[in-house]
């Protein structure tokens, strides 16, 4: 194998100058050089350092890959806008940080897919780094570009830029990719033959030897996609991690230098989440659910504070107070960490009582704010959306947050959720007032100044592999005028509102929604100076809407159509286990107003994900019902309590 | 004034290579993240935001290494200074490594107050002909409002130039200070137009600039 090329000697004079150098010196405590390796794979994140650092996918998939036999894996990420500039004039392509080496003359590049907003950033990276943007345009020696992440379960908008793509978790899959490629390249094979292998290991999906069919094609044949040679398969089916309840939740992590988000500690205690909301495609893409015992979580969060000195720690998950052992992992934390000065921190705070008790139990002194997300402003649409909250949920959790010395609360809404009215807009207004009611009762007279409620608003973006994948989103003027009514609906003058940019979430609708022919956009995009849609001060909406008219898509159509459940969808021929009928029924439930109970906590909903991946939900110790839950499982008797196994 | 049952332990580290580009916040999170590591007795704040009780010497400028850098840190027990400096250089990198260790005394003065003259040494793209010559002053810009500080109510000794290092003392002042850096791009700027003529080897540029020692004031 050839010697990395090594740019530091170029790139140092330029770093005194740079904003925040420390994004590109590498040297970190805890990281990793694997100078005897033969394979050499580079994980690059989209976006700069602060961003990419903390990203669990990246930590998890460059020590997997460290882990193998013959592999090494390096860290890579975008520089800030200015120094991509910067490299660009003084003709420096991207480098990894490890061996300060051109990404291009990596044997493989990963890139992760952590947002829709993230797009025009791939582009920006393979540009960067010089190799083609279009995998039919590369080289046999140029790297293999494989993609990954949240944004590959509907993989076709990033389709032409990635010779292969893994869909679901990549603990064993990429490194098992990566030591196939390996012995393919030893063996003289060329590149046609390594996607080829590729495209016949199970959780990876080669876009280039599929035919891309028009849309009547696809409606007749039921997929968009169609072989180009036999034997390949038609769906792709997600990997799943089989070992994750049972695997240690402290890994070797780098402590960066400069501050990066979640600048902490992370110790994931469990993967998945079975309360079924509607909209949210972690909930479905993610399953079953699989919890690291307390014990587990204990030994890795102490054994991490200690091999990192961080101050911190976050047990992190989708929703982390739904952990069968939390109340118990919490109390040994305390006990284990008390007069360290060490925060522990549970994001995802669950909408009840119980929530406030596990939030309170870490808070210390200390009580900031507390977000909670009820969504919906009625009880009629959180129905919709499967929410499975009450406002009697919502009150408990404020009167226990303000009784226990919280005095700021944030609640969460999205805006254009299917069948929303004006009167489910009127009806945040409404809930939040009487949030704020309940807090000013809960909290002694004197203080009642004090008290905040703020309301925070999104555009409500379909994701694809969810029950509300058919459904359109609204348009972003419309979305406005709706921002406009709860604005005009709020009366109170302690309780704020806040909303995030239609305009970017309506890209994002683009992204998740739309089919192949999407990458063109975001290509066009691209080419007229679209980077870094995530930062609101580099969203450039001018560049997508040229790029639109340009290539000839209409992206309102793509973002806004409904469709029948009996639409094949672009990404029909990717599953996450959970299966098409489950969705299209708990569209239908959708429509009359009816939920869905979390398995979890009670009897099994069929969504198909166990039996499909060969796996079921792997829980510490059965979980106590609270709140709604409780009332669901009152229901069903609490039947299924058998089905929680231990771990 | 520190808690006189607590023992504080004064480190001396550097700060180099490729790391002398950290700011001085960078710096003092790595520090305490390497004490959290090499598992020192550290006393911890009470209140409201419990905290190390760490504290740290004169900022460092982005860009400017240093052999002599120190902080103090408030530690509940008594560990034999060599045992402590060892476990911390277990929990360190490379180019930001302590060496050495010692107790000081409860009414001591502060790292951030006990050495106010610091000498600085730039190693420089090539011998400057004829010398330097520092700039009476300097214009800095702080708070978006423009000032001028006079080089010389800084300046404790220096320029000396041997081959291609400049060497140079600054004082720091209760009222503010002359950062090493900012005086040594003006100096070279000055240079550079004064000698704008001999063309041939490009500017004259500060390959590195280093704090070499710090000491209190005479």
């Amino acid at each position: 194998m050839s010697k990395l090329t090594n740019l530091w000697l170029r790139l140092e004079p330029l770093l005194a100058a740079a904003e925040r150098p420390a994004r590109y010196l590498n040297h970190e405590f805890g990281c990793v050089r694997k100078d005897d390796a033969d394979f050499r794979f580079c994980m690059v994140y989209p976006d700069t350092y602060e961003l990419g650092q903390a990203n669990q996918a990246l930590r998890i998939l460059v020590n997997a890959v460290n882990a193998a036999e013959h592999l090494a894996a390096e860290r890579a990420f975008l520089p800030a806008p200015a120094f991509c500039d910067t490299l660009r004039a003084e003709g420096i392509p991207l480098f990894s940080l490890e061996s300060c080496a051109p990404v291009a003359e990596f044997d493989a590049v990963g890139i992760t897919l952590p947002h829709e907003l993230a797009a025009a950033n791939v582009l920006e990276t393979l540009d960067l780094a010089g190799i083609p943007l279009h995998a039919d345009k590369r080289a046999e020696d140029d790297p293999l570009v494989l993609g990954g992440g949240p944004c590959a379960f509907n993989p076709e908008p990033y389709a032409p830029f990635f010779d292969a793509i893994s869909i679901g978790e990549g603990e064993e899959a990429v490194p098992e990719a990566l030591a196939l490629i390996r012995r393919l390249r030893q063996e003289g094979a060329p590149r046609a033959a390594i996607l080829r292998a590729l495209a016949q290991t199970p959780g990876w999906y080669v876009p280039s030897l599929y035919r891309w069919r028009s849309e009547e094609e696809a409606q007749a044949a039921g997929l968009w996609i169609e072989p180009l040679e036999d034997g390949l398969p038609e769906r792709i089916e997600k990997r799943l991690y089989e070992g994750f309840s049972a695997s240690s939740g402290w890994e070797p992590c780098i402590v960066p230098f400069t501050e990066v988000v979640h600048d902490r500690l992370n110790v994931e205690i469990l993967r998945g989440c079975a309360r079924g909301c509607r909209f949210c495609q972690a909930g479905m893409m993610y399953r079953p659910v699989r919890e690291r015992t307390a014990d587990n979580v204990v030994n890795s969060v102490l054994a991490g504070l200690a091999a990192t000195g961080y101050d911190e720690v976050s047990l992190t998950s989708l929703s982390s107070t739904d952990h069968s052992q939390i109340a118990q992992i919490l109390t040994r934390l305390n006990r284990a960490l008390d007069g360290k000065g060490v925060r522990i921190s549970v994001p995802s705070q669950r909408l009840d009582a119980f929530g406030v008790d596990m939030a309170g139990l870490v808070a210390g002194q200390k009580k900031g704010g507390l977000t909670f997300a009820p969504e919906a402003g009625t009880q009629r649409l959180r129905d919709v959306i499967n929410k499975n909250v009450t406002e009697d949920d919502l009150f408990g959790a404020i009167d226990a947050a303000f009784a226990a010395g919280w005095r700021r609360c944030k609640l969460y809404f999205m805006i254009g959720l299917p069948t929303e009215t004006d009167d489910d807009i009127k009806g945040i207004a409404s809930l939040a007032q009487r949030a704020y009611d309940r807090a000013k009762a809960a909290v002694a007279p004197e203080q009642r100044g004090s008290v905040r409620v703020s309301v925070s608003v999104a555009l409500f973006v379909p994701k694809a592999q969810t029950p509300f994948q058919w459904d359109g989103q609204i348009a972003p003027e419309e979305a406005l005028r709706r921002v406009d009514l709860l604005r005009r609906s709020v009366k109170y003058k302690a309780v704020d509102v806040h909303w995030h940019d239609p305009s970017t979430s309506f890209v994002e609708a683009v992204m998740s929604r739309g089919g192949r022919e999407a990458a063109q956009w975001v290509e066009g995009a691209w080419r007229r100076g679209a980077r870094f849609d995530a930062w609101t001060e580099c969203f450039n909406e001018e560049a997508w809407r040229e790029a639109a008219a340009a290539c000839g898509i209409d992206p309102a159509a793509v973002a806004q159509t409904a469709w029948p459940t009996d639409r094949v969808m672009p990404w029909a021929h990717i599953s996450t286990g959970v299966s098409e009928r489950f969705l299209a029924r708990e569209r239908r439930l959708a429509q009359e107003g009816r939920t869905t109970p979390d398995c979890t906590f009670g009897r099994c909903t069929a969504c198909g994900a166990c039996p499909d991946l060969g796996a079921e939900n792997q829980l510490a110790a059965p979980r106590t019902p609270s709140g709604a839950h409780a009332a669901d499982a009152a229901d069903e008797g609490r039947c299924e309590e058998g089905e929680a196994r231990d771990a | 004034m520190p808690d006189p049952n607590l023992f504080r332990l004064r480190v001396e580290f550097c700060k180099q290579g490729r790391l002398a580009l950290l700011s001085h916040l960078e710096v003092a999170r790595a520090l305490e993240r390497a004490v959290r590591r090499a598992d020192l007795p550290f006393a911890v704040s009470q209140g409201f935001s419990p905290h190390m009780k760490i504290a740290f010497g004169a900022a460092l400028p982005v860009g400017v290494g240093s052999t002599c850098e120190v902080f103090d840190l408030q530690m509940t027990r008594y560990v034999p200074p060599e045992r402590a400096l060892a476990a911390l250089q277990d929990a360190s990198v490379d180019d930001l490594m302590p060496h050495a260790c010692r107790y000081i005394g409860p009414r001591d003065a502060a790292a951030s107050v006990a050495y106010p003259v610091a000498a600085y040494r730039a190693l420089l793209s090539r011998a400057p002909e004829g010398g330097l010559v520092l700039p009476a002053e300097v214009r800095v810009v702080r708070k978006k409002k423009e000032k001028v500080l006079r080089t010389a109510d800084f300046l404790v000794s220096g320029p000396q130039v041997e081959g291609a290092v400049a060497s140079f003392e600054l004082e720091a002042k209760p009222d503010g200070s002359l950062r090493p850096d900012v005086l040594l791009r003006a100096c070279l700027d000055a240079w550079n137009e004064a000698h704008s003529a001999d063309g041939e080897d490009g500017p004259l540029r500060a390959l590195s600039l280093t704090r070499v020692s710090q000491r209190a004031a005479r």
